[in-house]
């Protein structure tokens, strides 16, 4: 179990900085995700704090000692990465014991940890494969099984589901979080897929082009989005954002309404649009509808509903969910 | 069905034109006197060991089979361990200098050994490894170390980086990733390095005439020299001698050629 401290962390390759002015605190036992789009640098971090990667200024303290130039080994992390990358030429229990037969544990107490973590994890029938042999469902539970056996103080998870097919990804997410329940130690996530980050997450830090937009908790980044960026990032179906002439109506920039908060149907419409799609999810119904010279829109329903494809609905925000945000992307208060 | 017929022909006297020195030399090798007079691609009539036996004694080839299965041995041994460490470095770890030992390693490949064996001679003689088998084995392994460096690094270069990042974070040394994690799973480079350096040192002739001349340090390549004369030659000697130098090495061959095949052609595709 470990807190950890980024501070002032940078880190350029020549002249190209990917990552700029990191401060971040990681509370012992917390599951916090990384997320954000390709290229914003969230594997970057997760590399650094795993002693992967150089930082290039900055501090990184894990348990309040300066950890920069310390190997990963010395760090006492385990890490599962996107390629499950389990070493071919061994089976399932020699990959998962190989950390601790580096450090000369004794075979006896190396099977019997060996044993415990495969328990945790079902993979006792599997333990004399070869990765080879193994699905990919399979290979990533020995990955994780790898990183547990170590009992690190920091777990680091890089995009660890992005290989699974939908069905397996939401059964390793509840796994996942499972097992963090259950050792109760620090991890660290990264994803692009802010669905994993909100069921997931303790706290959730949204990264973009190099720096952290926004660091809280799930409903924190939801209610409360510290960016337009966040705002259009976090949730799913995404948010409305509007902007221009109608967004000036509502006194700002760009005008944000999550789906949930539009209203079809209404007698005093805002807007008149046209239903472009219908998707019937059976818990709810999302419509797409188009308004002339402002954009589509998407309207989250609860329960089942039906609507003609081209047929014109009257659109409403919810004027007190309305999310206003200035030329810069920055919120203005409600 | 006619293009078939006359792919399979056109094979076939390929593989007749290609087999039939070896198959004469070998005809050769155990005819008695008598036969000697027949047309060499007559098979012999009443085979005969004598030759072999003869060679073995009283032409040295027991002394110079010893001398050179030492010398191929450790020549495909230490290759295989200084070649594998030199291109893991160049694969796995960053250090100053890298681009430079890079294009040390290409001036290696484009230098012809004839084009410097005066200096080379010299080089070893000033050791005063000259009639050692030292002095040939360290003479072998710089002249083609480049080379394997070179088919060791383009094996490497196709181990996902992931691997080498996990076996750290597991806390294994660069020595440990490296005998641990990449050699076990480089099988087919390996057995080609070992099988190509063994070949080479084997069959090499100029590097074992100049740094070898002591009769009893003698290698079997030399040693088939022995058998030719400036005005005659002992051609039932000569053919059982190459046939007791080609046997070792076709039989390695043989046994290690699904290995060796996928050595050659690995990295070719992705």
């Amino acid at each position: 179990m470990a807190n950890l401290e980024l501070k002032n962390v940078h880190k350029s390759y020549g002249a190209v900085e990917v990552l700029k002015d990191i401060n971040l605190s990681i509370r012992d036992g917390e599951f916090v995700v990384f997320v954000g789009p390709s290229g914003c640098g969230k594997s970057t971090l997760l590399r650094m704090i795993a002693g992967l990667e150089d930082i290039t200024s900055g501090e990184l303290r894990i348990d309040g000692a300066l950890s920069n130039k310390l190997t990963p080994k010395q760090r006492n992390i385990a890490m599962v990465f996107q390629s499950y990358a389990l070493y071919p030429q061994m089976t399932v229990a020699e990959n998962m014991g190989f950390s601790l037969s580096l450090e000369k544990t004794p075979k006896a107490e190396i099977s019997r940890k060996v044993m415990a973590a495969a328990e945790a994890l079902k993979l006792e029938p599997l333990l004399e494969r070869k990765p080879g042999q193994l699905s990919g469902g399979q290979r990533q539970r020995v990955a994780i099984g790898r990183a547990i056996v170590r009992s690190p103080r920091l777990f680091l998870l890089d995009e660890p589901l992005s290989n699974l097919d939908a069905a397996l990804r939401s059964e390793t997410r509840v796994e996942i979080s499972e097992l963090h329940q259950r050792l109760a130690t620090t991890m660290i996530y990264v994803t692009h897929d802010q669905v994993e980050a909100m069921t997931m997450a303790d706290r959730i830090v949204v990264l973009n082009g190099g720096r952290i937009e926004q660091v809280g908790s799930p409903m924190e980044l939801y209610n409360n989005p510290a960016s337009e960026f966040v705002a259009s990032f976090i949730g799913s179906p995404k948010m409305n954002l509007i902007s221009g002439g109608a967004a000036r109506a509502f006194g700002a920039e760009t005008v944000g309404i999550r789906p949930e908060h539009m209203i079809i149907n209404v007698d005093d419409p805002t807007w008149q649009a046209k239903v472009t799609l219908v998707e019937r999810l059976g818990h709810n119904t999302i419509v797409y509808a188009r308004v002339p010279e402002i954009g589509l829109f998407t309207v989250s329903l609860d329960g089942q509903h039906d609507f003609d494809l081209g047929a014109t609905v009257g659109l409403a925000p919810r004027v007190d969910r309305i999310h206003r945000f200035d030329a810069a992307g920055a919120p203005i208060g409600r | 069905m006619f293009a078939r017929y006359l792919l399979l022909l056109v094979l076939t006297v390929i593989a007749v034109l290609m087999s039939a020195p070896s198959i004469m030399t070998v005809f050769t090798s155990l005819k008695p006197a008598t036969e000697l007079g027949d047309p060499a691609w007559f098979p012999p009539l009443a085979p005969t060991f004598e030759h072999y036996v003869r060679v073995w004694t009283e032409g040295g080839f027991g002394k110079y089979f010893g001398n050179t299965v030492l010398i191929s041995a450790i020549d495909a041994v230490v290759m295989i361990f200084i070649a594998s460490m030199a291109a893991y470095a160049m694969v796995f770890i960053d250090f100053p200098g890298k681009l430079l030992l890079k294009f040390v390693f290409l001036l290696g490949l484009m230098i012809p050994v004839t084009a410097i064996i005066l200096p080379l001679y010299s080089t070893v003689r000033s050791f005063g490894l000259i009639n050692s088998h030292l002095g040939v084995i360290l003479a072998d392994l710089a002249l083609a170390v480049s080379v394997f460096v070179f088919m060791f690094t383009s094996y490497f270069v196709g181990i996902p980086k992931a691997l080498h990042e996990a076996a750290r974070i597991d806390g294994a040394s660069e020595f440990q990733i490296y005998r641990r994690v990449v050699l076990p799973i480089s099988a087919p480079v390996i057995v080609t390095t070992g099988l190509l350096e063994f070949m080479w040192s084997w069959n090499d002739l100029l590097l074992r005439l100049l740094l070898l001349p002591r009769e009893d340090m003698r290698t079997l390549s030399v040693g088939l020299l022995n058998f030719q004369g400036t005005q005659t030659r002992d051609i039932t000697a000569l053919s059982a001698g190459t046939v007791i130098m080609a046997v070792p090495v076709v039989a390695l061959f043989l046994i290690f050629q699904r290995h060796f095949v996928r050595g050659m052609t690995s990295g070719a595709v992705k």
